[in-house]
């Protein structure tokens, strides 16, 4: 009989924890779209806030636990991707924060700001990791934490996203899922550094456009 | 010329699940990082470098355990064949 391998384990793990998983996204997306409906009643004709979620896939978590296992402890990604026979017991996919998600998408930035205000005034104590770039500036609001009821053991986390570069990180993902790595080399960063400069632009461009305007 | 580019030429191939430069012949793995971090010029002299190709060189930024290695090696030799 082959070998148990620790992606093998790392899999039985997560397919026990996926109903679990599940509950948390769904109460996550359920709070999230209930406290963001006063929002969504006051948008404007050219606004938008539009919620999504997702369950981290298996594979998905599996690959994010052989390149981040080094992270906690040293700041570094682990060479090679390869799960250390001797460090077994360290692997688990509750070291993941990030496997029931909720992302926000938000046009204008201002509403932005709103819905970020109205969901901390809710889960006020979660965890703030915020998406930065590579210069430090924050580009998303992100938190992390656990839902009431939902379980005590599994994390979720929401996002709140400009709405152009929210886009933008969708068509990349799929376009990139594979070759995550790649993607984040330094030459890719660089040009990722340029479209989300460009789309933030864009996006002050309109809302200054409208503003004059209305 | 692109660091890619170098490593191409060379006969490096990229294997995407564990995001390093393999060159089977040569037996030397480069993890993207090492790549990432080190100058072109250093690259070539790596590549250049006489190992005797019995056992693999891995060139990382933070050099993998015993063990990783093993593993590393177990995969890479199951591509070869």
């Amino acid at each position: 009989m082959p070998e148990r391998t620790i992606e093998d384990r790392l899999r039985e793990e997560y397919f026990d924890l996926l109903p679990e998983i599940r509950r948390v996204v769904w109460q996550l997306e359920a709070e999230i779209r209930f406290l963001t409906l006063p929002i969504l009643h006051r948008l404007q004709a050219h606004e938008q806030l539009v919620v999504k979620s997702r369950v981290k896939d298996c594979e998905s978590a599996l690959k994010t636990i052989a390149r981040d296992a080094d992270k906690k402890k040293e700041d570094r990604r682990s060479e090679g991707r390869k799960f250390d026979p001797e460090r077994s017991s360290e692997y688990s996919v509750l070291t993941l924060p990030d496997l029931a998600g909720v992302r926000v998408l938000v046009f204008p930035n201002s509403r932005l700001i709103e819905v970020d205000t109205a969901l901390r005034a809710r889960l006020e104590n979660w965890e703030s990791k915020p998406v930065k770039d590579d210069d430090g500036e924050v580009l998303a609001p992100k938190y992390h934490g656990y839902c009431e009821g939902a379980s005590s053991k599994i994390r979720g986390e929401y996002q709140i996203v400009p709405m152009l570069l929210g886009l933008f990180w969708e068509v990349e993902h799929s376009a990139m899922y594979k070759f995550r790595a790649v993607a984040n080399s330094k030459e890719m960063r660089g040009r990722r550094a340029d479209v989300q400069k460009a789309l933030a632009s864009f996006e002050a461009g309109i809302e200054s456009f409208i503003r004059s305007k209305s | 010329m692109k660091k890619s580019d170098i490593l191409w030429q060379a006969n490096y191939r990229y294997n995407f699940d564990r995001d390093l430069y393999v060159n089977e012949m040569a037996k030397k793995a480069f993890s993207l990082e090492f790549v990432d971090d080190h100058p072109e010029e250093e690259l070539r002299q790596h590549i250049l470098e006489n190992t005797d190709a019995k056992e693999w060189t891995f060139y990382f930024n933070f050099p993998p355990s015993d063990s990783v290695k093993r593993e590393l090696e177990k995969d890479l030799e199951s591509v070869r064949r």
